[in-house]
């Protein structure tokens, strides 16, 4: 029976090579959750249920490992995810007021991805960078020793970037 | 004389710029005899990025803070031999001693070999071990021994003895047994295992490899963070390497030991920390703690005997094998052996991974390693333990660092995080950042953790707001030692410690913002109070141009007042008033 | 196997080895508190209220940590407790806890209101079902003269009932009486006694305080005798209720009922005079005052000492026995002073007497009036005359007999510490009635005398314990309108007068259990959280003309049929929670003291769902034992139910919470079976 659990319709084609790989790989259900994750940059709703399918689940299980878990995404996310770190020692180190100069400039909340779809931003624990407080990592790139105007500067670099393609 | 530099590229010194110095440096030595190398984090993060000058094998130059336009001038030296060009970009004499003070055993490669090279790690003594006793049919029972002698005890924070655990594992019936890395580190505060991953892979796997020996384990998986991902790369190139030099596989070396290896990566769950919470996780459900009993050692992974031991545990077992378990033993106090490595940070001068034996003094480290407290504050507390452990005052500060010793102070061991703090940090607000952390980590399943860390968040949430109320002392300590009690993990049980050791030593200042609703350390913005002082102002607007909320009025050259009622208590005033005219209360 | 021997509370059990220290105490006849442990799936450790504390592990030596008896195996020698300070205290915490986080109302807020704790709802329900003996069954474990109170109650249940919020509430007085009623008619139902326990109780005063005490003590096994100085029982019931309200054969029928269970009644025997208090405390175990406020209180006005100046208590006393001559009061002006219910008997009873005027004479207007509303409305349809913001001033007489009352005029000020507008005189301005009698009704209070060495409050009534209702006498307790505030109304007696009898039967028994409120959970629920209930008037109580009604003493209302009562009934919108009895959360949360109103803070909100098939899933009342999901997992293999989400904010939800969805469960219903609270409740199936 075809699932018409989600108005989305995503291209279930592309998860083919990670299901040939793992579904048959008894708790393999995170590491699948992970790739389908980088495959459509979060987790759709007919993609879990495609899983929960063809994993011999049920979506309630898939459905609860994802929400487990501060890596899997229910909403598409920006270009940039930017993940500013809020260990302790960045915490000493006034991420408060990184924080709140990402947020302003970008005009978006914990959680939240800009109009243009650019930026996601999002307070994460700690990033094990400790010693270059306060941190952020924008995809996989870490940026430490962080000011408010720094990370504008940052910010700016990559908006330029973008602009200029 | 082979001439080779090495830039460090930990994620700290990549993040500090390492990669684009280390691209700058190609460059210069086109063509040149000179080789370049990469090599993982020496530890001493505060001078990233860090390169280093090789004559031979000996360390001829140590550059620190170094950027790309310095690489012409440190590619003329290195082919020439004349060092006189890049004499500023030396390490310091007091710098180095942050590192001539430690003693490394787990960090014995960080920073010195290449992380991407078996080769490097073999020349470093790498799989020297794991050969001796395949080799030389050393008996798993004596490997457990030799651990055993050693006093080697679990790093990832609860200390237990790893030979127990292993044995323990060894002992249980059945064929089918897991060997487990836990390098779920998520104690904020804390890296040493992304460092040792990173930059020493090798001896992680043949820790690994002598512990699935000794328990009889035919699989060994890491668990690795998915925050770590240069951690997880260089691992499975490590892993790749390793099973190409026949070291991971079947019938390792012609033995009839064999061991395969997989990573599996978190997906950020803190609780997965917990060993029967990253059991869960390993089997692709909800990382929630089961209950103990059955241990994992009798029904862990699949419900099979599984071991698990952090990475710095792991990485002490080759040295171990090497050098004997006595060597090892003979390090530490009577309680607790060998070294411990501690990440530190905070407003500390030299902030990085610091390994020293056990037995040293929290002073010693600090002060002497770490340079003491940066900008000439003063020190007031260093948490230990992260969201597990507590704040040490400075009339502690000659506790011996031993697990016995720390745990007397309220703080624990743990994976070694230091965060040191100083005279202007909030310890309430220090104890709400703790418990905002747990609730949110709380995986919810027992009703102590999952409600009972909500509402001391709440609790410590309306005290720093100016909100406390009469009695809330006493009701954290309740409801800290009712979770403490009835908390069915490691996360939950701990959760209160944060609480309970501010409150021992920091009373006053919980008293301070409940009753007279003023926080000492001028850190709670709901509780501070900002004011001109008339005579000191000269009216040069300045705060007034400054103030986000206009809340700030008068002409110039005359005094300037702040209107309480807009003020927004940011205080930008207080930070650029340049005649000290802005006081804080 | 080998078996194992140890202790639970210091009782020997023994089971196999491998046994769970639950499942050992289980089989031994223990019941250790859980809430997430269910015996068809694995073993979870969720609620922690299994906590036990091992003090002798077999060789001496305590464990140091709690365990949970779910998974702590019971091992030989172990000596396991679960009622030390420490397993106290972990498991208050649990429970506080989770109700900290509990949206939900045990019960209905018309049996909060109840003084007395009446099952509101339940009696109401049956009587929905048209079973009027059950509801009675329900009725009586609180009230024990249900068609007497049913008619005279002021009903604070239907002043917190929610169908007020919808259009108007619930007929619940009228109903309890319509149910008692019927039940009078035939197969009366009765109570089973307890088997005797050779204790002897006395109880002084025949009315709805001492009675309700005397049938609660006689359920209990305890020989009781009650005293009465009246020559019938009933006490007020039967002497300050006009008949017109309270039919005394209804009364009398009632009290029987009472008698029936083997309580002996004594009238005309009056303590100080007949007995002393000093003989009945040699003589029984116990010995419970339920004396009552007999005397009118004084309004000290001059001119009170006047003939035709009487208390309102004093004036309907005989007539409302139906013992005495009725007054011809024909061609007579009434004044009444009060504005409470004795005043609306007392102005009521005056114009049955013939009166020509009566007057009520109340200092604040008619939105302050404590007398409930229809007694107003009905009183002003017999032709009673309101003199609103008036208070006497002044009795003037002629020839020692009372001819004119002069009445201060009043306005209203500012409101006083009970939000009502207190009066204050109009400086200067009077009025003067020319009247025959007056009647005070402004307040009762006990006649002491006889009660030597009994302590009195300042107010001069009796002073009684508010938890446990003795008196400064060992063995001596004092209930009702005697006691503490003064009078009140008979359910707050009845409330009291059960109360009372449980700490007796206690202390009979050999350990006094103060009384101490329940812990209930409760919600706020608003007008616009009931907008989409459909909108069903009350029913209203058909009564008599006023024209013929205020001619004779015969009963004012004609009562419900049976239709109206069951379609009255079946408005209730049942917001008490339909699990209240089974519910193993209140019931571990009313073993012990509990205050989670300490730990207020944020709840999670979800809302009540009705997306399984046969099941309403309300997800406030849900603790998140997870019972549910592994059983759909573990036993129903269904795996339709997860968690979803982490740490506090989790919630459990079915697969298809999306309306488009295909799957649907098998409808076992396990998962709510196995619900410990009433999150999971089964709908019936259309």
């Amino acid at each position: 029976m075809q699932c018409q659990c989600s108005k989305t319709q995503s291209d279930l084609s592309l998860l083919e090579p990670v299901l040939a790989n793992y579904a048959a790989v008894k708790g393999s259900l995170i590491t699948i959750l992970q790739q389908a994750q980088e495959i459509y940059g979060y987790l759709p709703m007919d993609v879990i249920y495609h899983i929960a399918e063809k994993t011999g689940t049920t979506p309630a299980r898939v459905l609860g490992v994802a929400t487990f878990y501060t890596q899997f995404r229910f909403q598409p996310v920006g270009k940039y995810l930017i993940m500013l770190c809020d260990g302790t020692a960045c915490h000493v180190n006034g991420s408060a007021r990184i924080a709140a100069a990402v947020q302003e400039y970008l005009g978006v909340e914990n959680g939240g991805t800009t109009a243009d779809g650019l930026f996601s931003f999002s307070i994460v624990a700690c990033l094990g960078c400790c010693s270059l407080s306060p941190v952020m990592m924008i995809n996989e790139d870490t940026y430490g020793s962080l000011t408010p105007a720094k990370v504008l500067d940052i910010l700016k670099e990559i908006q330029a970037k973008e602009a200029a393609q | 004389m082979s001439i080779r530099i090495a830039v460090g590229k930990g994620s700290c010194g990549i993040a500090a710029g390492a990669q684009k110095v280390y691209d700058a440096l190609e460059s210069a030595l086109q063509g040149s005899a000179v080789t370049l190398g990469t090599v993982g984090c020496i530890g001493m993060c505060w001078l990233e990025p860090i390169v280093d000058i090789y004559e031979d094998d000996r360390l001829a130059a140590r550059l620190v803070q170094v950027q790309p336009k310095d690489a012409g001038i440190i590619a003329d030296a290195a082919k020439s031999g004349d060092y006189s060009g890049v004499e500023a970009l030396r390490i310091t004499d007091g710098d180095s001693s942050f590192l001539t003070q430690q003693t490394r055993i787990a960090l014995r490669n960080c920073g010195i070999i290449d992380p991407e090279s078996i080769e490097s790690a073999k020349a470093a003594g790498g799989y020297s071990a794991i050969t001796h006793i395949l080799k030389d049919g050393v008996s798993p029972e004596d490997v457990i021994e030799c651990i055993k002698v050693s006093g080697l005890a679990g790093r990832g924070g609860a200390g237990f003895p790893t030979w127990f655990k292993w044995n323990a594992a060894r002992q249980s019936a059945g064929d089918e047994k897991y060997l487990i890395c836990n390098a779920d580190e998520g104690d904020p505060g804390a890296f040493m295992d992304r460092a040792v991953i990173e930059s020493d892979p090798h001896t992680l796997i043949e820790g690994m490899l002598i512990g699935a020996y000794a328990i009889g384990a035919k699989e060994a998986i890491v668990y690795v963070r998915a925050e770590y991902p240069l951690a997880i790369r260089r691992l499975a190139h490590a892993i790749k390497e390793a099973r190409s030099a026949g070291y991971i596989g079947k019938s390792i070396m012609g033995s009839a030991f064999s061991c395969e290896f997989r990573i599996k990566a978190g997906a950020g769950a803190f609780v997965c920390g917990e060993e029967t919470a990253l059991i869960e996780s390993l089997q692709g459900q909800r990382g929630m703690p089961r209950l103990k009993p059955p241990f994992p050692a009798q029904a862990g992974y699949w419900y099979k005997p599984s071991n698990i031991n952090n990475v710095e545990t792991f990485a002490n077992v080759s040295w171990i094998i090497n050098n004997g378990g006595e060597a090892f033993a003979a390090m530490g106090t009577e309680d607790s052996k060998g070294t411990k490595v501690f990440a530190l940070t905070g407003k500390i001068r030299r902030g990085g991974l610091v390994e020293i034996p056990m037995g040293m003094t929290l002073r010693q480290v600090i002060f002497d390693i770490g340079g003491g407290i940066r900008g000439g504050k003063a020190f007031k507390a260093v948490q230990m333990g992260g969201p597990s452990g507590g704040c040490i005052p400075a009339s502690l500060l000659d506790t011996v660092i031993d697990y016995k010793k720390l745990a007397a102070t309220g703080a624990i061991m743990g994976s070694g995080g230091m965060v040191v703090m100083d005279e202007d940090t909030c310890m309430v607000s220090m104890a709400k950042f703790f418990l905002d952390f747990t609730a949110k980590e709380s995986c919810g399943k027992c009703v102590h953790c999952r409600i009972g860390t909500k509402r001391l968040q709440e609790i410590l949430t309306r005290i720093v707001e100016g909100k406390g109320r009469g009695g809330d002392i006493e009701l954290l300590e309740e409801l800290c030692s009712g979770v403490k009690d009835g908390a069915l993990c490691g996360l939950g049980q701990t959760a209160p410690n944060p609480v309970l050791s501010t409150l021992r030593y920091f009373r006053d200042e919980f008293e301070a913002h409940i009753t007279e609703k003023r926080c000492p350390a001028h850190t709670c913005t709901d509780l501070l109070h900002y004011e001109i002082n008339a005579d000191a102002c000269k009216g040069c607007t300045l705060c007034a141009k400054k103030c986000p909320v206009g809340a700030i009025s008068g002409s110039v050259k005359q005094p300037h007042s702040i209107d309480q009622k807009q003020c927004i208590k940011c205080g930008q005033c207080f930070a650029n008033c340049k005649f000290g005219a802005v006081t804080v209360k | 196997m080998k078996e194992i021997h140890f202790t639970i509370n210091g009782i020997p059990c023994t089971c196999e080895e491998g046994t769970s220290i639950l499942q050992a105490a289980k089989l031994n006849g223990i019941e250790i508190p859980n809430l997430c442990n269910d015996e068809s799936v694995r073993v979870y450790g969720a609620c922690g209220l299994c906590a036990v504390e091992v003090l002798d592990d077999g060789r001496g030596k305590p464990v140091p940590k709690l365990l949970r008896a779910c998974s702590a195996k019971a091992m030989d020698g172990y000596a396991v407790r679960f009622d030390t300070e420490r397993v106290n205290q972990s498991r208050k915490i649990a429970l506080e806890l989770l109700m900290s986080d509990h949206t939900g109302d045990c019960r209905g807020p018309c049996q909060l209101n109840c003084p007395a704790g009446t099952d509101c709802q339940g009696y109401v329900k049956k009587i929905a079902e048209g079973d009027f003996h059950g509801a009675v069954e329900i009725i009586k474990e609180k009230i024990p003269i249900p068609a007497s109170i049913g008619r005279v109650c002021p009903h604070p249940c239907e002043q917190n009932c929610r169908r007020g919020l919808v259009e108007a509430p619930l007929s619940i007085a009228f109903l309890k009486a319509h149910a008692a009623d019927r039940d009078l008619e035939a197969d009366t139902y009765r109570p089973q006694t307890a088997p005797e326990t050779g204790k002897r109780a006395a109880v002084i005063g025949g009315g709805p305080a001492g009675l309700t005490a005397a049938f609660e003590l006689r359920k209990k096994g305890h020989a009781v005798t009650v005293y009465d100085a009246s020559a019938k029982m009933g006490g007020m019931l039967r002497y300050g209720i006009p008949a017109y309200r309270l039919p005394k054969d209804l009364l009398d029928r009632e009290i029987a009922e009472i008698a029936a269970l083997g309580i002996t009644m004594k009238n005309g025997v009056r303590l100080g005079t007949d007995m002393t208090l000093e003989q009945l405390r040699s003589e029984y175990d116990a010995v419970i005052l339920a004396t009552g406020a007999w005397s009118s209180m004084a309004m000290r006005v001059p001119g009170e000492e006047l003939g035709g100046v009487t208390g309102g208590i004093q004036f309907l006393h005989d007539i409302s026995s139906g013992e005495g001559e009725i007054p011809d009061l024909s061609g007579k002006k009434v004044a009444v002073c009060g504005g409470g219910n004795t005043a609306m008997d007392a102005c009521r009873t005056a114009i049955r007497c013939g009166a020509d005027t009566v007057y009520v004479i109340y200092r604040r207007t008619r939105s302050e009036m404590p007398a409930e509303d229809i007694e107003i409305e009905e009183s002003i349809e017999e032709g009673v005359t309101y003199k609103f913001l008036t208070n006497p001033a002044e009795i003037i007489g002629e020839n020692g007999h009372v001819k004119q009352i002069k009445l201060q005029i009043m306005e209203l000020g500012e409101p006083d510490a009970s939000g009502r507008r207190s009066p204050v005189p109009v400086e200067g301005r009077f009025e003067t009635l020319n009247v025959d009698l007056v009647i005070m009704a402004i307040g009762q209070k006990p006649d002491v005398s006889g009660l030597d060495g009994v302590a009195l409050t300042k107010k001069g009534t009796i002073e009684a314990d508010a938890a446990t209702y003795l008196t400064n006498l060992e063995n001596v307790y004092a209930i009702g309108d005697a006691t503490n505030r003064g009078a009140s109304i008979a359910i707050e007696a009845i409330g009291e007068g059960g109360r009372c009898a449980a700490v007796v039967d206690s202390v009979l028994r050999g350990e006094m259990k103060p009384y101490r409120a329940p812990f209930y959970s409760k919600k706020t629920v608003t007008a616009a959280d009931l907008a989409d209930r459909e909108k069903l008037p009350r029913h209203q109580m058909p009564v008599r003309p006023a024209a013929e009604r205020a001619k004779d003493f015969k009963p004012v209302n004609l009562g419900f049929s049976d239709e109206t009562a069951i379609a009255e009934a079946k408005r209730c919108l049942e917001c008490g929670c339909y699990d209240y009895h089974d519910c193993k959360l209140i019931r571990y949360a009313q073993q012990q003291e509990i205050h989670p109103e300490r730990f207020d803070g944020e709840k999670n909100t979800h809302e009540t769902e009705r997306r399984l098939v046969c099941i309403e899933r309300d997800n406030g009342k849900c603790i998140l034992c997870g019972l549910c999901v592994r059983i759909c997992d573990e036993t129903a293999k269904q795996g339709i139910l997860g968690m979803v989400g982490r740490g506090f904010p989790t919630v459990i939800k079915p697969e298809f919470n999306t309306p488009e969805t295909v799957r649907v469960c098998a409808d076992c219903m396990k998962c709510a079976a196995a619900c410990p609270t009433g999150a999971l409740k089964i709908l019936t199936k259309n």
